[in-house]
């Protein structure tokens, strides 16, 4: 495995570049960074409008939601790099597409979680806080989010690993990440597929550990300093 | 109307058929092992806790690509000669891909009804402890049935992962709904007829099991509660 | 959102692939551009692939691209694709044409129109030496591996009926699966086969059998309707070939010096005709 690593470590890390386009591991990076920075707020906001009691709202919210699920990630992406371009007009890069797809993909499956994490905090704390006078927004950032948040960290944690692991589906549209590196170098290499994967397996645990791990200690210390542990 | 022949159609219902019956092994595979390890996680015990910490690390930090990989040609090399034959004559695509799969879902399962727990007040479970309940009989009765509960829209979440995630499987040809698709595709290069047929085979197992989730979400739901 | 309208616009995605493209002709968008976009795979040695060394996309396949450009008197610009992708990629004028492992078939050409054959792929099969398996017909009723999407398992399955055909990611996870006897044969392109028997371990040989299942003619890809375009490309490979071009670049990547030391033994001629 480290006469892999040491001979086809630059293609691994960084793909063509300089000689072309950038791919490898730090295009596998960039992609779950803006992925994971759009889908963020966009799940809050979609967690909101399915819980809220304007009906209609919940209702467009869940069939996305709903549809979205539905429909295997890798065939999102599949559609998304022919049927983008139809709708906007012009032609996009194979980059974009994927963070699109993927922003839109985890967006719908965070805002389950945190809709989950909501509906478990007690109907009596809204209850409480509305007869108290906060209107239902406040109600919702001041008491209920900061708890359901907190609550569901663990799941979330899971999401924003998944959203890593899937930029790995990039290789449909060619973006020449981390995994498709990995497949060219196990094209050159040839007779040691196990190792070429174990490799990858190695690259993607150290990322994604420490991303579960910082998170994990996040939390830790938010629950120590409400004295919640 | 142009999209696919009767021939390619019922290839493909042969790969959703398979696809289900992957789905279906692994899921219960996945939960069995997961609701172990959730009692084995909730011990003192500070090994068996460091055991579950390693096995879900491993599983949440790893492709699923390279985990079914490992399980197809790295596990079957440790059998002995005589059950690897056997294996291998009785369609070992299939099994190693739903053990592979179950045990990975398994690790996500954990985690989500731990989630679950967390919103339980640990003093239920003193409540159940002082009236003389023992420590399993405490998670079984007390805390598993309604960390259950708060979990069910993760877990229905993570049914439908695992649904999709299947079609991982094909790199090792297990002949499920991907396998096909990318087959039909392959021999005609009707690229968007097949993927948009696969695409709605998906859509229509992924409906169901929506369904069946809100189904199993309203019986459990707390009768009064905001969500019943 | 209903299922009715998701259904149609799926039916309706479907149907993109088979519009005729109306606009003017591609050979003169090709040249007034002064740019011929070629679409490949770049995961498949030595057709196309990144070199290790200069971290380029080079390969048999990349030469033939080049060379066509350049007769036409355009700039090259190559774009990498998946299996998946390469067909509508082409569909959709994301490129102009692709050269990406395209074994005709009359099915296949209802979709894309194929330029005269450029290269042929004789599929064989390779099996592990300690199992004395010599002829095609001993492997009739034993488990065959081949790759995804690379050839067409069909043609495997017309000649061995009683065979089952297993289709793996990649060359490398065939090859593991040949040699952990999960199947008894793997089934590909010579060139790609070669390189497995000769990186093989000593303790565990592998070996081709002799004949060739059949041979699939491959050829350039290129939209439907564009009927100038085509015979332009023909035309460029027949002259190529004339000349000793396609010779020298065959050589370059399957002659004496390299591992594969092939010969060439097919003509560029049309590929229906075949």
């Amino acid at each position: 495995m480290l006469e892999i690593v040491r001979e086809y470590w630059p293609m691994l890390l960084v793909g063509q570049y300089p000689n072309g386009p950038l791919g490898g591991l730090a295009l596998t990076l960039i992609v779950a960074v803006l992925g994971l920075a759009f889908s963020l707020p966009l799940s809050l906001l979609i967690a909101l409008a399915r819980v809220s009691p304007v009906k209609w709202l919940s209702f467009v919210t869940a069939q996305f939601v709903r549809v979205i699920r539905g429909i295997p990630l890798l065939m999102l992406i599949f559609w998304a790099y022919f049927v983008v371009p139809k709708l906007i007009g012009s032609s996009v890069s194979g980059f974009t597409t994927l963070v699109c797809a993927l922003v839109v993909y985890q967006a719908a499956y965070l805002a389950e979680v945190i809709r989950a994490g909501i509906e478990a905090i007690p109907s009596g704390q809204i209850e409480a806080s509305r007869s108290m006078g906060s209107s239902y927004m406040l109600t919702m950032r001041k008491v209920i989010l900061p708890q359901a948040l907190l609550n569901v960290l663990p799941s979330m944690t899971n999401q924003f690993v998944s959203t890593i692991k899937e930029t790995s589906l990039g290789y449909v549209i060619s973006v020449n990440e981390l995994t498709f590196s990995a497949n060219q170098v196990n094209n050159l290499v040839l007779t040691q597929p196990l190792q070429v994967f174990g490799v990858l397996a190695v690259v993607y645990f150290i990322v994604c550990f420490s991303l579960s791990r910082s998170l994990r200690w996040l939390d830790m210390r938010i629950r120590r300093s409400r004295a919640m542990a | 109307m142009y999209l696919l022949e009767a021939q390619y159609l019922y290839q493909m219902l042969g790969g959703m058929v398979t696809t289900i019956q992957l789905f279906i092994v692994s899921w219960v595979l996945a939960f069995s092992v997961a609701l172990t390890l959730v009692v084995i996680r909730a011990t003192e015990w500070s090994v068996a806790r460091w055991l579950v910490d390693a096995y879900v690390e491993y599983h949440r930090n790893v492709p699923l690509l390279v985990h079914v990989l490992f399980w197809y040609f790295g596990m079957p090399e440790l059998l002995p000669e005589s059950v690897r034959g056997w294996l291998y004559q009785h369609n070992a695509e299939m099994s190693l891909a739903a053990i592979a799969l179950g045990l990975g879902a398994a690790a996500y399962i954990a985690e989500d009804i731990r989630s679950g727990l967390r919103a339980i007040p640990d003093t239920q479970f003193e409540a159940a402890r002082a009236m003389g309940a023992n420590y399993l009989q405490g998670m079984r009765y007390v805390i598993i049935p309604q960390a259950l509960r708060h979990a069910v829209p993760a877990l229905i979440g993570r049914a439908l992962l695992l649904f999709k995630n299947t079609s991982v499987t094909m790199a090792i040809g297990v002949a499920e709904l991907t396998y096909q698709a990318r087959e039909i595709e392959n021999d005609t290069y009707r690229t968007f007829a097949t993927y948009g047929a696969a695409t709605a085979m998906y859509l229509a197992g992924a409906f169901l099991i929506m369904f069946i989730g809100a189904r199993i979400h309203a019986y459990y739901a707390i009768s009064g509660g905001r969500n019943a | 959102m209903s299922y009715t309208f998701l259904f149609r616009s799926l039916m309706a995605l479907s149907l993109l692939g088979s519009i005729p493209a109306v606009h003017a002709d591609q050979l003169d968008d090709v040249k007034s551009s002064g740019v011929l976009n070629c679409g490949t795979l770049g995961t498949s040695q030595p057709f196309s692939f990144q070199d290790n060394d200069t971290r380029q996309l080079v390969g048999f396949d990349v030469d033939i691209c080049k060379l066509v450009a350049d007769k036409l008197g355009v700039d090259v610009r190559f774009k990498m694709m998946s299996v998946a992708a390469r067909v509508p990629e082409l569909n959709e004028k994301r490129v102009d044409i692709i050269a990406a492992n395209l074994g005709y078939t009359p099915a296949r050409a209802e979709q894309i129109a194929f330029s005269h054959q450029y290269f042929a792929s004789r599929q064989m099969l390779m099996v592990r030496q300690e199992s004395n398996i010599e002829s095609i017909e001993q492997l009739d009723g034993r488990r065959i591996g081949a790759v995804k999407g690379s050839s067409s398992e069909r043609d495997i399955k017309n000649r061995l009926p009683n065979s089952t055909v297993t289709g793996y990611a990649d060359g490398s996870a065939t090859y593991l699966a040949l040699q952990q006897k999960k199947i008894d044969a793997q089934y590909g392109s010579e060139a790609g086969l070669m390189r497995f028997v000769q990186q093989a371990p000593a303790n565990s040989p592998l070996a081709l059998i002799e004949t060739a299942v059949f041979v699939e003619p491959w050829g350039l890809g290129i939209r439907k309707n564009e009927p100038e375009f085509l015979a332009a490309v023909n035309q460029i490979l027949v002259e190529a070939d004339a000349s000793g071009e396609i010779t020298e670049i065959f050589d370059k990547w399957f002659g004496a010096d390299t591992p594969y030391a092939m010969q060439r033994a097919y003509e560029v001629e049309p590929i229906t005709s075949l």
